[in-house]
């Protein structure tokens, strides 16, 4: 479904994805691991296009502050010219880490939005199957989503990328800042998406929490792939297990 | 001495509605983009010019010379976005600079043209007046209070309840978040620049026929403007009714009790000290704006 090969994003002072390539089938959960300023947030972003804005608007004023290179196929085409908007209507959807959501915004406005590319009854459909994924949310309905909880705007985070419809949900620390019972949350609610078909390519810095739901997981380290392979054979991997997981029991 | 109270009540009020239709558009493509546009007052010029001309050259009645001239109107401003700022998107400097530009070279080519002359005038929609407490109205200064109030409850359902509104505002809030989600950032800055040039427009239509046309409203429109949106603070309507209803009044009673000379220092002095005390302004949610100044 996703098929990244020889990837490289050369920002002006740093390189941030050196060469790395990766792959996701139809209906596969596929972590990506790897500790600060790795390059997650920078994969994810260029495969939903807005690393291609930033380097278009750099080019615009004159800059050329930004490099992207290598392929992006997404069913078997080649995405890395696309426009975000286009992506989003293929079926590429991001949920951004930190959970921004439209603060000024209710939290049914900001979902309703998530659908921005959508027809409005698939809105509504998809809208229903957030409210029941996270119920909280529809008691929240008319609350600006500015004055939730981190965790709560995680959950309207996520429903945004979700009344988009993807095909491919790329979801960057979806985890970050949660508490634990939080976090067992998204990790079920994780779980409920892929049931309805949907694939996901899913970046977080610790690997333990999300194990039991990934099929495969990468490790990258400053923007190289380090190991790839099961949760089970990341779990094995003694490096690994060091870096990505010890650090864990500690946060 | 009771005649002049209730005629600073009501022409004060009259003269919040002008200040804010004035500067409603300005206020509004800030907010949602971030662009200051500071060709607002060459649009609102350039409306009453062109308004003039459907009417005199081409013998157009008033309601389709109206709609053609916002209609244009609003193309121009998606048009400067495109050809103007898109090159210098983001490096607010230029941006203020290419947009006043475009300003000064509406209003001078129209000085250049000649168009000076005491025959230029936009016709009221309504003629004729009312005595309200003994103090005479036109009904024309009335309208205004009502497009003023009008507009306002347009663009709140607009901004609430349209996918549009939504975008924009979603735009307004979270670039990156908005394009993550379909959400182009030059269509929607395109668009905010047609929807605030367009209410130049609808603004130079009302409040052009209470006088005459002149280049130098131009200038007083763009001061206005950036005024009532200092004071107000960007985005917020509720900041710019009251910046509006403060100013408005503030000019009336110094004219009144004053001098009329005063007046034009009363928008400065907002300004000054706006941008001094707070310069998100009273209603501002716009740290950014405060960091920058
Ligand atoms: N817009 C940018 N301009 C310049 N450098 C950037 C930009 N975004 C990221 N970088 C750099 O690219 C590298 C990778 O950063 P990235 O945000 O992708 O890492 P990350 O794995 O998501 O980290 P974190 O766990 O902190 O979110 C870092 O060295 C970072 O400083
Ligand atoms: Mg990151």
């Amino acid at each position: 479904m996703l098929e990244v090969k020889n990837l490289i994003v050369f920002y002006e002072n740093a390189l941030a994805l050196n060469d790395l390539s990766l792959s996701v089938q139809p209906g596969e959960v596929v972590g990506v691991f790897g500790s600060n300023s790795a390059g997650k947030t920078t994969l994810l972003n260029t495969i939903a296009g807005l690393t291609w804005h930033l380097k278009h608007r750099e080019l615009r004023k004159g800059g050329q502050r930004i490099t992207i290179a290598g392929e992006i196929k997404f069913a078997g085409e080649e995405i890395s010219a696309v426009k975000p908007a286009e992506r989003v209507k293929k079926g590429i959807v991001l949920c951004r880490e930190r959970h921004p959501v439209f603060r000024d915004n209710s939290v049914e406005e900001n979902l309703r939005l998530g659908g921005y590319m959508r027809k409005g009854s698939e809105i509504k459909v998809m809208m229903e199957f957030v409210y029941e994924l996270f119920p909280p949310l529809a008691r929240l309905k008319r609350k600006k989503a500015g004055m939730l909880s981190g965790g709560e705007q995680e959950m309207v985070a996520i429903g945004m990328a979700l009344v988009a419809r993807p095909k491919l949900l790329l979801m960057d620390e979806p985890l970050l800042g949660l508490s634990p019972a939080m976090q067992k949350e998204v990790v079920r609610a994780v779980r409920e998406i892929r049931k309805q078909g949907v694939t996901i390519l899913l970046a977080e810095q610790y690997a333990r929490p999300v194990i039991p739901v990934i099929d495969r997981g990468y490790v990258i380290e400053n923007g190289t792939l380090v190991v790839s392979g099961t949760g089970a054979e990341l779990l094995d991997n003694p490096e690994v297990r060091a870096a990505y997981f010890g650090i864990e029991e500690s946060r | 001495m009771e005649g002049n109270l209730v005629n600073v009540l009501i022409y004060g009020l009259v003269n919040s509605a002008v200040l804010m239709l004035t500067s409603l558009g300005f206020s509004l493509t800030f907010g949602l983009s971030g662009v200051a546009n500071f060709a607002h007052g060459g649009l609102y010029l350039f409306t009453g010019y062109i308004t003039w001309m459907f009417l005199h050259y081409l013998g157009l009645p008033f309601l389709p010379a109206a709609l053609f001239s916002i209609v244009i109107v609003g193309l121009i401003g998606t048009v400067i976005y495109r050809l103007i700022l898109m090159p210098v998107r983001g490096i607010v400097l230029s941006e203020v600079i290419a947009t006043f530009a475009v300003g000064v070279a509406i209003l001078e080519f129209f000085r250049w043209r000649g168009f000076v002359t005491y025959e230029f005038n936009l016709p009221s929609f309504v003629k004729g007046s009312i005595t309200i407490a003994g103090v005479n109205v036109d009904y024309q200064r009335l309208f205004i209070i009502a497009i003023g109030i009008g507009l306002a409850v347009f663009l709140w359902i607009f901004s609430h309840y349209t996918k549009t509104g939504l975008a924009l505002r979603g735009m307004a809030q979270d670039e990156y978040t908005a394009l993550s989600l379909g959400i182009e950032s030059d269509w929607a800055a395109g668009l905010s620049m047609a929807l605030g040039s367009a209410l130049a427009a609808v603004a130079a239509l009302a409040i052009l026929p209470l006088g005459l046309i002149s280049i130098n409203i131009g200038y007083d429109v763009l001061l206005v403007a950036l005024a009532v949106t200092v004071l107000g603070g960007l985005e917020s309507t509720v900041g710019l009714m009251v910046a509006s209803l403060l100013l408005g009044y503030a000019v009336i009673i110094t004219g009144t009790y004053l001098s009329p000379h005063w007046m034009e220092v009363v928008y400065l002095a907002a300004i000054v000290l706006g941008l001094a005390i707070k310069p998100s302004g009273l209603f501002g949610k716009f740290k950014e704006l405060e960091e920058r100044v």
